[in-house]
């Protein structure tokens, strides 16, 4: 479904990815995992077009979206949670979801079906729709940005942090949806802090270290062979 | 009580006029992060439009319109002239471009039509008077006071209840995130100018209403009234521009009414010296807009 | 150090030549805008000297210009005069004279004054913010300048000041111009404000205080535009407030722009190249009002081409003629690679 290849990106001078290639097949879930500043954001953030690759491919589904922008992306299926769950704070949570589905906007029927499908699945949302996102709690934000994703019915999520700075008991819950949303067929590509919790869910996981791809294989054999806190620890 | 009535009916339509200025601005401002210097001249596209159609005897309303419609298309003309060509290098240059664009529609309109006044059409209600439970008033300030009303609410049902203005209120925190919903940067923008363009194409035909005539400097003292409301009311907040008009506007007012002729001179250089003193206290202006969004 | 010295001799030969080319050739008109064009060269430099090694689009430049000439007249009126052409002088002001030379450097200290004390809390504001101040501040001086009669004679001209400046003076302005702005690029604060330019937040970490830097260049660059101004003054005799705002700033800004902000050469290109243009310009539009061609007068062509070439320069090239690199390490650099290949 997702097939990246030798994606390289720089920052000025610096290059931040140096040839990282990762596949996801349809209803996968992978896990990027890594310590800070190993290049799992910056390829997230190139993937879903909003950086622009010095080289290398991207496709979705076969078709090669290598140059296209942001706003393209998620018309070729591809949506983003970015790690700084970027709600728009002074925007109900309401508006929040209706611009998740402003590509299929005319899809009325449609739009109202998945956000009833979205407000059960996170209920907590049901009960705050008329107020603004930026009062939400950082667990109730993080369950609206991935909600606002799924409304424009991506056939691939990119989820970066979603765990970020959040209580435990709320990371188990988000964990959950993350499981029921790749049970529905979803292809979904996790970058995660929280190795433990991320294998768990994954069925394949990349170990990126300065830029590249340090190990790779099926969740069982990563944390069976991965020595994590020397990819941590930077040992 | 009659004093008050006339205060207050001062404050309210110079405020109406400085509000739908500022808002004309601060539309563009919001998403882009970058001041439109080329504003005022939006409202001299209007003068002139108005003036261009005042012989041909059509309706004054259909004039209106059609004055209105080319400030609109100025507004999106200088989005493809000044911004879009630069935007993505620096953001001198595009202060530069919008500057330059400025000098070169007025000094067009100089070159081309006259630096003389020149005459614009003006329906008879536009001159008169009329009396409020005892205070004279110029009609054109009722009709001010309700152009103001109507259009504000239209912009407010605009903002709130569109998919078009919940995109750009959208894109005016985050336009990264919004761009990654798919909304297309370029639309946003474009409505932005073109939003600006009608309101100063609405504003400006009050404002040139006041003295019936349109010269190529006429969007200077607009522009600068904008800049000033804006700051007040905080510069990426559409309601603080509001509220920064109309607080103007009473500053202004109270000033005429108890600053002595010799000082009154001055007003200016005491406005852009508070302008100077809130960027400094507060450089995203008096009130908090929502959090600071990216540049594209 | 031989590249900067090669860049001052190419840029003041330039000046040299216009002078000795005019000089040669006698002919007054040309004698007019030789030294409009060095007295432009003075202010555009000035502004380099901001702009260019900060970043930042200053409007207020002009009004600093406007001290210096507003100032500069003021201490060269003589006596008799002051009567007629400042009638609500202040006594303290009327008896003073001092010979022009002197009053254009006190012209400039004053500009720098003013700009030292009223820009020092701004310099820390960047973007936007640092723009509408500045703009805000070039409107509150032009309004002083405009209704502060006692010594500014108020919206009206302002006439008496005593003919000091000639193109040879004007010359050798330029040319002091051309090597204080390359000092500063060169000195240890251009330096630093120039890294902080390039990336505000790295510069800071480093412990650069860029808003001290910002100052210091904008005192000098307002310093600069002080002499500018009280020259002009001293060139045209009569002038009012309107010579020292939009239309000025416009002007100015539009040579520093196309020649290219970021060096000395640039600033120096961009005032030739504008004046050239210009003058052409003019006298088209002379010859068209004098044919009596159209009804009206024919009036604001200048502009609208110096704002298209504004436009296409940012747009085609955003640094300008010259964005990065002065004439002389131009030279140097080809030279070496010429020696290099053979």
């Amino acid at each position: 479904m997702l097939e990246v290849a030798d994606l390289e990106v720089r920052y000025g001078a610096i290059q931040a990815v140096r040839g990282i290639s990762l596949t996801a097949k349809r209803g996968e879930l992978i896990a990027l995992l890594g310590a800070n500043g190993a290049g799992k954001s910056t390829t997230i953030m190139c993937i879903a077009g909003a950086l622009k690759p010095a080289a290398g491919s991207i496709r979705i589904a076969g078709e090669d979206v290598t140059s296209a922008g942001p706003e393209a992306m998620i018309r070729k299926g591809l949506a983003t949670v970015t790690e700084t769950r970027d709600v728009f704070p002074d925007l109900t949570v309401a508006e929040n979801l209706m611009l998740g589905s402003y590509i299929r906007r005319h899809d009325r029927a449609g739009v109202t079906e998945d956000r009833e499908r979205m407000l059960t699945l996170f209920p907590r949302l049901a009960e705050r729709s008329s107020q603004p996102a930026g009062t939400l709690s950082g667990g109730e934000q993080q369950m609206l940005v991935i909600a606002r994703a799924m409304m424009s019915r991506p056939k691939v999520l990119l989820l970066d942090e979603p765990s970020l700075g959040l209580a435990p008991a709320i990371v188990d819950q988000i964990f959950e949806m993350i499981g029921v949303l790749k049970r529905s067929g979803l292809t979904i590509v996790l970058v995660e802090q929280n190795i433990a919790k991320a294998l768990e869910v994954a069925d394949r996981a990349y170990v990126m270290r300065l830029g590249r791809i340090a190990a790779s294989g099926t969740a069982g054999e990563i944390s069976a062979a991965t020595d994590f806190n020397a990819v941590y620890l930077g040992g | 009580m009659t004093f008050a009535l006339q205060f207050l009916i001062d404050v309210l339509s110079l405020g109406g006029a400085y509000a739908l200025m500022a808002l004309g601005l601060v539309i563009v401002y919001g998403i882009l992060k970058l001041v439109n210097f080329a504003y005022g001249e939006l409202i001299m596209v209007a003068g002139y439009t108005l003036f261009l159609v005042g012989g041909s005897g059509l309706p004054w309303l259909v004039m209106a319109a059609v004055a209105v419609l080319m400030a609109v298309i100025a507004g999106i003309l200088t989005d493809y002239v000044a911004f879009r060509p630069v935007r993505a290098k620096s953001v001198t240059a595009v202060l530069i471009t919008s500057f330059a664009f400025s000098t070169l529609l007025q000094n067009a309109a100089l070159l081309f039509i006259s630096p003389r006044p020149r005459n614009v059409p003006m329906p008879a209600a536009f001159s008169q008077t009329v009396e409020l439970a005892g205070v004279i008033t110029p009609v054109r300030n009722l009709i001010t006071i309700a152009a103001a009303v109507v259009l504000l609410g239209v912009f407010t049902f605009l903002m709130r209840r569109t998919v078009l203005g919940i995109a750009m209120r959208a894109a005016a925190t985050n336009f990264t995130m919004a761009r990654m919903l798919g909304v297309p940067a370029n639309l946003i923008i474009s409505s932005a100018f073109a939003i600006s363009g009608l309101l100063a194409g609405i504003v400006g035909i009050l404002w040139i209403g006041r003295i019936g005539t349109v010269v190529p400097g006429i969007g200077n003292e607009p522009l600068l009234v904008a800049f000033i409301a804006t700051v007040i009311g905080g510069m990426r907040s559409l309601g603080g521009a509001v509220l920064g008009g109309f607080l103007l506007a009473l500053i202004d007012t109270t000033l005429n009414y108890t600053l002595s002729q010799e000082l009154l001179k001055f007003r200016d250089a005491f406005t852009f010296s508070l302008v100077i003193l809130i960027l400094l206290w507060r450089p995203e202006g008096l009130l908090k807009g929502p959090a600071t969004g990216q540049r594209t | 150090m031989l590249r900067h010295l090669l860049t001052i001799a190419i840029l003041a030969g330039l000046v040299l030549l216009l002078v000795a080319g005019v000089e040669a050739l006698g002919v007054r008109v040309f004698d007019r805008i030789a030294t409009n064009l060095c007295i432009s060269l003075v202010l555009v430099l000035g502004l380099q000297i901001f702009m260019g090694n900060s970043g930042i689009l200053s409007f207020a430049h002009i009004g600093f210009m406007g001290v210096g000439a507003y100032t500069s007249a003021l201490l060269t009126i003589p006596a008799q005069m002051k009567g007629m052409a400042l009638p609500d002088l202040y006594a303290v002001l009327q008896g003073v004279q001092l010979p022009p030379y002197a009053a254009m450097v006190v012209g400039g200290l004053v500009a720098a004054a003013v700009a030292a004390v009223l820009s020092y809390p701004l310099m820390r504001l960047s973007d936007a913010a640092a723009v509408i101040t500045s703009f805000a501040l070039l409107v509150v001086l032009h309004t002083i300048m405009t209704n502060w009669s006692n010594v500014t004679n108020g919206p009206r001209t302002l006439f008496g000041v005593p003919r000091a400046t000639d193109l040879p003076m004007a010359a050798i302005a330029a040319i002091l111009a051309v090597i204080t702005a390359l000092a500063f690029k060169e000195s240890r604060t251009g330096r630093l404000l120039r890294a902080s330019r390039d990336d505000e937040i790295a510069a800071g970490a480093l412990g650069v205080h860029t808003a001290q830097l910002r100052w210091r260049s904008f005192v000098l660059a307002a310093f600069v535009a002080g002499i500018g101004g009280a020259l002009w003054g001293h060139f045209i005799t009569s002038f009012s407030p309107n010579a020292f705002y939009l239309r000025e700033t416009f002007v100015i800004l539009g040579m520093l722009v196309i020649g290219g902000a970021n060096t000395v050469t640039g600033a120096v290109i961009g005032t030739f190249l504008v004046t050239g243009a210009f003058e052409g310009l003019r006298a088209i539009e002379g010859a068209l009002n004098s044919a009596r061609i159209f009804s009206e007068q024919v009036i604001g062509i200048t502009e609208v081409v110096l704002a298209l070439a504004m436009i296409a320069v940012l747009i085609l090239r955003p640094g300008g003629l010259f964005p990065t690199r002065e004439i002389g390490a131009l030279l140097a650099r080809k030279f070496a690679k010429r020696k290099h290949v053979s």
